[in-house]
């Protein structure tokens, strides 16, 4: 059986498997490093793939964790129209129930304001 | 004359930056850390595509913490004595490190735009003098390109700390659309913009004048596509499978890069082609001549506004050398063999080949032999005399009678 992974792009994260030989494999893998005692760190989207490709074998998928900006929660990127058309390799997206508000421009550039006079001060 | 939107809604602060959130608050950290004095690093290399905001968000960055941006564009400032000319100074002593504009007093900033112009070999020295003046963490640096090359910009990478940006999500480029929209008072269909949200893959810059140009009337079918960059075979045969006058400006439009290859290799395929008429030959490679002197004229004299005629004229002519039945059979293009060239056997055999017979002979340049005689000349080879050579040209397709 599959067990399937939420994990965040640039945010490290251990596997849950022994990983033997297939270690050098991943660590191979452009946009993938490894950070000693805290663990895998990819980059986007192609690198995820590429690891999937490994980690599949031994019944693990990892799936990205994009949350929304605005409201902190699960984008569902399979559930937006533009899943054709988007990489899903940005740390943060916009959920469908943000989008959907009126008032969604100037909610997404208080949120920007909160965040980026928190690393001001 | 009508302002660029991408000018008029340039962000003049941080939080007006759609995307990439992450990376403009690591840089903000970064640059108030220097302030404070805390100076790990000797500067910040920000990497990402075209149009996503990495020069924005410098900008904006000096606007809001009030700094005052000395710009160099690597295209033009590539050596170490050009640098050191122009942000030398800066570094040298404190009392200059400020300017005074508006009545404010403003620290300096150096922004090294597009760094990744700068080529550690040829370039003497460039890369060198921007880690050095950046090793003296005097003055903040913060230096962007698109594509740093791990090899030969290593030092670069090693010592400064990089940020990425990333292209922007679809719904983040909706947002940047709405704002513009509300703003400008637009009334435009769902339908394109869902078009220009699709076209533009994550190019904010992109997404914006597409949106102009919607706003303006035009169709968006018939407007720049993203950069695409196929391997030249696969965007050769694509062309030459096209027979839509919008496919193939978007082909080329999404390979520009590659634009004059396309040329010379279309020349190449209507003058060996079998199944298109003496005169409509005639007919085609006159009309290539006259693009063959915008081209040189382009590239001679500097004028590359004359590209934009190119642009327009060279998708008419493919179109048109398609109808007459031009065919691509992967042979490399004349003109491009000489980089084929590159085996040192091969180019033996061919100094030897022009030195000892072709030379006195032909009265023409070892370049122009090789470029306009030799493909013509290599299918009589001998093989046993010119091993290399004949392989080489077997590879590419050459040697073939017509």
């Amino acid at each position: 059986m599959v067990q399937y992974m939420k994990i965040r792009y640039g945010v490290p994260f251990q596997i849950p498997r022994r990983l033997g030989d297939r270690f050098k494999e991943i660590v191979g893998i452009k946009g993938v490093r490894y950070v000693r005692q805290q663990g895998f760190v990819v980059s986007d989207k192609s690198a995820l793939d590429a690891m999937n490709r490994i980690l599949i074998k031994m019944g693990l998928i990892l799936v990205p964790d994009i949350r929304c900006f605005i409201c902190g929660m699960d984008v569902e990127c399979d559930e937006c129209s533009y899943k054709d058309v988007c990489k899903r390799d940005a740390g943060s997206c916009i959920c469908s129930t943000c989008m959907s508000r009126e008032d969604v421009v100037k909610r997404y550039y208080d949120t920007q304001r909160t965040m980026l006079d928190q690393a001001l001060h | 004359m009508k302002m660029l939107w991408t000018e008029k809604y340039r962000p003049r602060v941080l939080n007006e930056i759609v995307g990439n959130e992450e990376a403009k608050r690591e840089l903000l950290k970064w640059i108030v850390d220097w302030q404070r004095g805390i100076r790990d690093n000797p500067g910040v290399l920000l990497t990402g595509p075209p149009g996503i905001g990495k020069t924005t968000a410098v900008y904006a960055l000096a606007n809001e913490l009030s700094f005052h941006v000395v710009e160099l564009n690597a295209s033009d400032y590539r050596t170490a004595q050009s640098i050191y000319a122009k942000v030398g100074h800066l570094t040298q002593s404190n009392t200059l490190d400020s300017f005074t504009s508006g009545g404010v007093r403003r620290n300096i900033l150096i922004f090294f735009d597009e760094i990744d112009g700068i080529d550690p070999k040829a370039d003497t020295g460039g890369l060198k003098a921007v880690l050095d003046i950046a090793s003296k963490k005097e003055v903040p640096i913060i230096a962007a390109a698109n594509v740093p090359d791990p090899s030969s910009h290593k030092e670069l990478l090693k010592s400064f700390k990089v940020i990425e940006f990333k292209p922007l999500t679809p719904r983040q480029i909706s947002i940047l659309l709405r704002r513009i929209i509300a703003s400008e008072g637009l009334s435009i269909s769902d339908e394109i913009i869902d078009k220009i949200i699709r076209s533009s893959r994550g190019d904010a810059r992109l997404a914006v004048n597409l949106l102009q140009e919607a706003a303006a009337g035009v169709d968006i079918e018939f407007v720049s596509t993203p950069m695409e960059n196929l391997p030249f075979d696969i965007l050769m045969k694509r062309l030459s499978s096209s027979l839509s006058i919008t496919e193939i400006r978007n082909l080329l439009n999404s390979n520009s890069s590659q634009i004059e290859d396309v040329f010379y290799a279309y020349f190449d395929m209507i003058l060996r082609s079998g199944s298109i008429s003496l005169e409509e030959k005639i007919r085609l490679l006159g009309e290539w001549s006259k693009l063959d002197i915008l081209f040189g004229r382009m590239n001679k004299k500097r004028y590359f506004s004359l590209f934009r005629y190119i642009n327009m004229l060279l998708p008419w002519l493919i179109y048109s050398a398609n109808r007459a039945g031009a065919i691509y059979d992967g042979r490399i293009p004349q003109y491009r063999l000489r980089l084929f060239i590159l085996n040192r056997g091969a180019r033996e055999e061919l100094n030897n080949l022009y030195n000892t017979y072709l030379k006195g002979r032909l009265h023409c340049s070892y370049r122009k032999f090789v470029l306009e005689v030799f493909p013509y000349v290599c299918g009589y080879l001998k093989e046993d005399e010119y091993p290399s050579l004949t392989k080489l040209c077997k590879k590419g397709g050459y040697g073939v009678t017509w």
